[in-house]
């Protein structure tokens, strides 16, 4: 197996590339991608850390938080997108900018 | 630590490399349909990498729901808000900005990973699988209330788009 530090590295280069997405994409659908490939680094490294621990500290806790983590990226996934479908009925646009209406 | 390259650790970089490179292309990728593409060859790259750290069931559950439940769930996102009929800008003005802030957190992140002293086996083939029984152990003793509520969650999630996606009575 790989040293853990490559798999960290690995994942905080996934997540950085998430928050760029999420900083630079006007799409609500291309922001959700990006919140997804961040919280896949996450889990990953979750599971990393479980994996390279579990004779040390004896438990596999990780492992099962990833797969929590899975379930509920499933949820929000279905309820963001329901928000975006709606969006776009009333406003015609997915586009998070024009999206203002709270805007002060 | 040190035992050489070996067999596994060149397919952990082949499968990081495919799924960074992937991963890029879901945010920068000038269409949409490509982004979602590229983020099903990188949620594979993600799978891959459990498959490397010995736990098949997060990997097959990957697979499973993000692979399959997710990306059809986005796919149909993108058809419903007709992504590809009007052409437009799918960036927005603070781009620059966005990517020194992104650039500036892996900076952060790589730091302190090589900073930090992780405490991990002498040798990483001390490590063994994480069976299948180990996992099912976990989730349904130590884990069984969270387990359940996660299982409500995801219920009243999905009962909850269906409201939000339905259309009013009064919209036509």
């Amino acid at each position: 197996m790989p040293p853990l530090e490559h798999i960290l590295v690995v994942n905080a280069v996934l997540f950085a590339i998430g928050v760029m997405g999420v900083l630079t994409r006007r799409n609500a659908v291309l922001i959700l991608l990006s919140v997804e490939l961040m919280l896949n680094a996450v889990s990953l490294n979750m599971v990393a850390f479980a994996v390279y621990g579990q004779v040390d500290f004896g438990n596999i806790t990780g492992v099962v938080f990833a797969f929590f983590i899975i379930v509920i990226a499933a949820a929000e996934v279905a309820l963001a997108l329901g928000i975006v479908v709606r969006t776009f009925r009333n406003r015609a646009t997915a586009n998070v900018d024009e999206v203002n209406l709270l805007k002060w | 630590m040190e035992d050489g390259v070996t067999a596994t650790q060149v397919v952990f970089w082949i499968l990081a490399v495919v799924m960074l490179i992937s991963a890029i292309g879901v945010v920068t990728a000038g269409n949409i349909v490509y982004a979602a593409l590229f983020f099903i060859a990188s949620l594979a790259g993600v799978a891959g990498i459990y498959l490397i750290l010995t736990v098949e069931f997060i990997a097959l559950v990957q697979l499973l729901i993000y692979g399959s439940a997710v990306v059809i769930l986005i796919l149909f996102a993108l058809m419903l808000t007709r992504a590809r009929e009007r052409p437009q800008a799918l960036f927005g003005r603070s781009r620059p900005l966005g990517i020194a802030a992104a650039l500036g957190l892996l900076a952060a992140l790589i730091g302190g990973i090589v900073a930090t002293t992780w405490t991990t086996p002498e040798s990483t083939s001390a490590i063994e699988p994480v069976g299948l029984q180990a996992i099912g152990d976990a989730i349904f003793t130590l884990w069984i209330v969270p387990f359940i509520i996660v299982g409500v969650l995801l219920s009243i999630a999905l009962d909850g788009a269906i409201m939000l996606a339905s259309p009013d009575e009064d919209d036509n």
